[in-house]
């Protein structure tokens, strides 16, 4: 019953965001048509498809960071299947003497015609996509690129489907604005509950940072192919009612400029915020408008304003604001944090794990360089073991090892009964591994809340035989719960550290691992640090393997202590035992040779 | 035979042209991770200044020198206004930023001179032809091979003997250790932006001598052919961009020719199936043909 | 030569040395030692102009450099041999070199272009080679070399045997030695602690950004608050 409830949350927040932003802009919208005719009207037409339009694009750009060209590729596939399969069989077999694929029979109405559009270009994204959301770096926004030069070619030639560059006309045409109202409200609740279901979390979290979303178990590819797919929708769904509101497509309405047009809305309102997406698109149309009624109104040739005002609201957005107007606010984003209720149930302490992290002759080689030369290590249920070396000894590279980072050229790593060797790092985390990094890898943009949280919803869905300690319970324990709404970029570095930290145990992991967790703090926070691990580790039920370069902090949080040089064991025992041990002496501060 | 030699010759025409704008753009991606949209206003730049000697009595003897000490300036001119200031950005907001600037060009030529196309005489031998073993060549084929062949060697000299070409490779390789080095990082990324600037206005010149008109928009179709073929042969890699560009060239000419023999009646999809390859290599190799790994804080 | 007064670095939040000094006299090797994460690097890099401090002061041969550009220190007889070595990997070796008389004249680079295959006869070999393809210790020697190219009063060396074979050290430890005959005032970051104190005429040990003890090499190295620093011994002790 929980689950329905809170879904029925999200949506009626999803829903009530919708409502208060149609709302501001359906009055401004009446505003402006009251005194004025038909080109009014038009202009909210305009408006509104590029509400569609804009929310399609913020859904995939905007939550998974990944920049693109090509959406207007699948517009103009969603139009042209819109035109052919809406326009009436008379006008059709005249425009389209030579028509394949047996379309000169069919014939839908508008809603028809709308699904089969959605449809056909569901099925079209849905491959390019898969070679989108597999890249990375720039490839993504080159293979996007690339589709929307192949669909510009395709339409444009195949003119026995598409009657090439004239474009077709005749498609029965939608009275007055409503469905366009209606298909941006859908727009805009589809991209805020997008936002609130476990894939859209997760997408985000890809977007903040690309290491750290795997460490918690989440996949690239999955999150941004959904993030695709619903965009994708979006996008047929503005494309196809507008085809059927202006009663005819064109190549021009799709290019490269228009596409441009659009991601400049959805980045000057900034394109982390559903609210900026809207707030941009108003801005950017009503000020297109204006600039075009400043050029002489005479002479067909005025659309030379309009890129003057494209050109300078985006790079002085650019120069000043980089991620635009409104940034981070968001109004479901700020409903979200005010409805959120604390579970008043008592807070939990999960009983500790049964399996033993184990790794046993390690090997790994970078070229002729021997990194590790057979180290390994256990640590038991509960325990915390540290690790230490030298600089340049393996200790990082055991640890990604261990991770799924780097791939070992020999070796086991074994999780009780699992088999962890040359695991990638997604399901090194779903097993019940979780890691913390060297230099932070907060997911900055989002608050401290949304972080821990992020991570709780993995261990929901896949450590499901694990207690999960409630968030706010384990941001607590870190000395976080008065910063909670904070966004976590704007903590200081201890604090980003403790967060790190929570997040990891919000995995509900057999073990902790910790990449030096004190690196830059003072000897105070350290001596903290000590009771927020210990604190948290009892709390989720444990173990914890830490690296760190302040021994002091080691030699007072461990149990057991290993210590690596030259990619192999040199000692391991107590700290007491290792502090003695003359070899250990040696490794840290040269040979006396 | 002979079709198949002529198609080469066209495809490196082509080709060379892309290489050139792609070397730039591969260029400023190396000193400072922007992938620069507004190059191909540099091609424009030029044209509008040829446009407007040629208003006052302009010859083709001295118009190369306007068209490249104009696009270098103003290449020069971007990074000053613009790019200077969010150099430490993320390659998401330069990128953007480049589109910003690109519009204002845009929005710059149709309101200083005519949203319309402006057309200005071309030089008199350009479409002069000889034959040679069967195959008639056009002499602008064999001056734009030679010239890009000469620029290319320009560039290859500046790289590897000059005091200038090592900073800026090495500024690119790993820019705080270039530093270190004593070298001064406004000089060296305003000396790659004139020397990208440079390489744009010979383009400027090869593509100006063909199709003497400026437009608005001209440089947008080039920039993104050129982009292309940067990140094809591996942004960051200068030999990548040659290659990329000479690769996009012959394979857009190679299809157009030969693809309608492969399948009848797909001639007019040469251009799409060429994008498609280009999608599909992208999948296979994300990074490019070169990989250019960056120095990365350890 | 050089005197650090009371300098504060940080990293957006993290603050890496907190009022950190020292001093390097004319001729001096110093050593600057201490565990890994003190704070050594940021404390070359400040110097070097790479980062800007928070507070405090630089001064080379008396004038105030703090904040100053690496172009600027360069220029002014600083160099600084970074951690792992960031030789320029696509260059040749030579190239390197040139890069780092880039601001000397023209003659006087051509010169020292010259002279270096006679002090680091390995490079000799691989002078047209790309640097990625040296080994370790040639890199280490090329890392040298291209600072030497700008003919440095004052040369700061970080970590220069890290990632090192154990030979390959004590090349780089007689290289170090060899310097020091020539003159050449130095400041040196090294694990090798024992090792590179022996070397040094005077050490500092820097701890979570402050320096917590100085003397001559010998001193430092017969301190227990070495060991200690290292090994975590503090007066409080361990809980295990």
């Amino acid at each position: 019953m929980p689950a329905v409830q809170q879904m029925l949350t999200r949506t009626g927040r999803s829903v009530f965001a919708t409502a208060a932003l149609v709302a501001v802009v359906a009055a401004l919208a009446s505003l402006y048509t009251s005194s004025g005719g038909a080109s009014r009207e038009s202009l909210i037409a305009e408006m509104l498809t590029n509400f569609i339009f804009v929310l399609g694009m913020q859904v995939f750009i905007g939550n998974t960071g990944v920049l693109s060209f090509g959406h207007m590729a699948f517009a103009q596939i969603a139009a042209y299947a819109t035109a052919v399969v809406a326009i009436p069989l008379a006008a059709k077999v005249k425009a389209l003497p030579d028509i394949p694929f047996g379309l000169d029979t069919v014939h839908f109405g508008a809603f028809g015609a709308t699904a089969f559009a959605i449809a056909i270009t569901l099925v079209v994204g849905a491959v390019f996509g898969i070679a989108v959301c597999r890249a990375s770096g720039l490839a993504p926004t080159m293979i996007t690129l690339a589709a929307l030069f192949v669909v510009e070619q395709v339409v444009k030639n195949w003119s026995e489907l598409t009657r090439g560059a004239g474009g077709l006309s005749g498609i029965p045409r939608l009275q007055g604005n409503g469905w366009l109202w209606v298909g941006a409200g859908i727009a805009l609740v589809v991209a805020h509950l997008f936002q609130e279901t476990r894939i859209g979390r997760f997408a985000i979290a890809t977007r903040e940072d690309e290491l750290a979303a795997p460490a918690l178990g989440i996949r690239l590819f999955t999150a941004r192919y959904a993030a695709w797919i619903v965009s994708i929708g979006l996008i047929a769904l503005g494309s196809s009612l507008r085809a059927q509101s202006l009663g005819s497509v064109n190549p021009k309405q799709f290019t490269l400029d228009q596409g441009i047009l659009l991601l400049v809305m959805l980045v000057v309102g900034g394109m982390r915020s559903i609210s900026g997406a809207v707030l941009g698109t108003v801005l950017i149309t009503a000020g297109t408008e204006l600039f075009r009624q400043l050029g002489d109104p005479q002479r067909l040739d005025i659309e030379r304003f309009p890129d003057l005002f494209l050109g300078g609201t985006m790079l002085l957005v650019m120069l000043l604001r980089p991620g635009g107007l409104l940034g981070d606010r968001d109004l479901a984003g700020w409903l979200r944090r005010r409805m959120y209720r604390r579970p008043t149930a008592e807070p939990v302490t999960a009983s500790p794990g049964t399996a033993v992290l184990k790794a046993s002759e390690i090997e790994v080689h970078f070229g002729g360089f021997i990194a590790l030369d057979g180290a390994g290590l256990a640590v038991r249920p509960g325990e915390v073991v540290g690790l230490i070396g030298p600089n340049g000894a393996g200790k990082t590279t055991l640890f990604n090892v261990i991770t799924g980072l780097v791939r070992e050229q020999g070796g086991r790593v074994l999780l009780g009964d699992d088999e962890l060797t040359h695991s990638n790092p997604v399901q090194v985390a779903r097993a019940g591994l979780a890691r913390t990094f060297q230099n932070l890898r907060v997911f900055k943009n989002l608050s401290t809340r949304e972080n821990v949280a992020l991570a709780a919803l993995v261990s929901a869905r896949h450590r499901p035989h694990r207690t999960r300690v409630d968030v706010d319970t384990l941001l607590d324990d870190v000395g976080l719960g008065e910063w909670a709404d904070r966004q976590a970029g704007t903590l200081d570095y201890g604090n980003q550290r403790r967060l790190e930290l929570a997040r990891a145990a919000a995995l509900a992991p057999d073990f902790l691992l910790l990449d030096e967790p004190t690196s830059g703090m003072s000897d105070q926070e350290s001596l903290a640090m000590v009771n927020s691990v210990r604190t948290v580790a009892a709390r989720i039920g444990a173990g914890v393997l830490v690296i760190d370069h302040d021994l002091g902090f080691i030699t007072r949080i461990s149990d057991h202590i290993v210590v690596l040089n030259e990619g192999r064991v040199l000692a391991e025992g107590t700290p007491a035992e290792v502090r003695a041990n003359p070899q250990v002496a040696e490794a840290y501060l040269g040979s006396s040779a | 035979m002979t079709k198949l030699l002529q198609t080469i010759v066209d495809g490196l025409g082509v080709g060379s042209t892309y290489a050139l704008l792609a070397l730039g753009i591969s260029l400023i991606f190396g000193v400072m991770h922007l992938v620069n949209f507004a190059h191909g206003e540099l091609i424009t730049v030029g044209a509008y200044v040829s446009y407007f000697f040629f208003l006052h009595g302009g010859s083709w003897w001295w118009m190369p020198v306007a068209i490249i000490g104009s696009a270098m300036l103003a290449s020069v001119a971007t990074e000053l206004v613009a790019f200077r200031w969010v150099r430490n950005a993320s390659p998401f907001t330069l990128l953007l930023t480049s589109f910003a600037l690109e519009r204002l060009s845009h929005a710059l030529w149709q309101i200083l001179v005519s949203p319309k196309q402006r057309a200005f005489p071309k030089p008199s031998w350009v479409f002069y032809q000889f034959k040679l073993g069967g195959i008639s060549f056009e002499w602008m084929d064999i001056v734009t091979i030679l010239v890009t062949a000469a620029t290319l060697l320009l560039t290859a000299l500046v790289f590897k003997r000059t005091m200038f070409g090592i900073s800026v490779r090495g500024a690119a390789e790993d820019f705080d250790a270039a530093r270190l080095m004593g070298v001064r990082a406004n000089r060296v990324i305003s000396g790659a932006f004139a020397f990208a600037g440079l390489l744009a206005g010979v383009a400027a010149c090869l593509i100006l001598m063909r199709s003497p008109s400026a437009d608005p928009s001209m440089g947008s179709d080039w920039l993104m052919k050129a982009v292309i073929a940067a990140v094809v042969g591996g942004l960051g890699s200068f030999s990548g961009a040659v290659i990329g560009g000479l690769v996009l060239g012959l394979l857009e000419t190679l299809t157009r020719a030969y693809l309608p023999e492969v399948a009848t009646g797909w001639d007019k999809f040469s251009t799409a199936v060429t994008f498609v390859v280009i999608a599909a290599f992208f999948v296979a190799r994300p990074d490019g043909i070169f990989k250019v790994s960056h120095a990365e804080r350890v | 030569m050089l005197e650090v007064d009371q300098i504060t670095t940080r990293y957006g939040a993290i603050t890496a040395l907190h009022g950190a000094s020292l001093e390097v006299r004319e001729g001096e090797l110093v050593a600057l030692v201490g565990p890994n994460g003190a704070g050594k690097t940021t404390l070359l890099n400040t110097v070097a102009g790479l980062l800007r401090p928070a507070s405090g002061t630089v001064r080379l041969e008396g004038n105030d450099i703090t904040g100053a550009e690496p172009a600027r220190l360069v220029r002014a007889g600083l160099a600084l041999v970074p951690e792992h070595r960031r030789i320029f990997k696509d260059l040749t070796v030579e190239e390197n070199l040139r890069l780092g008389g880039a601001t000397v004249p023209a003659g006087e680079r051509r010169s020292r272009l010259a002279e270096a295959p006679e002090l680091f006869p390995v490079l000799k070999a691989k002078w047209n080679t790309a640097a990625g393809f040296l080994s370790g210790g040639e890199a280490q020697q090329l890392a040298v070399a291209r600072a030497l190219m700008s003919n440095p009063r004052l040369l700061l060396l970080d970590e220069p045997t890290l990632g090192l074979a154990p030979t390959l050290i004590d090349v780089v430890f007689e290289l170090l030695q060899r310097l020091r005959e020539q003159g050449r005032t130095m400041l040196v970051v090294e694990q090798n602690a024992t090792r590179i104190l022996r070397l040094a005429d005077r050490g500092y040990l820097l701890r979570t950004g402050r320096i917590v003890a100085e003397g001559t090499g010998a001193e430092l190295a017969a301190d227990g608050a070495l060991f200690d620093s290292f090994i975590g011994g503090h007066a409080e002790g361990g809980t295990a």
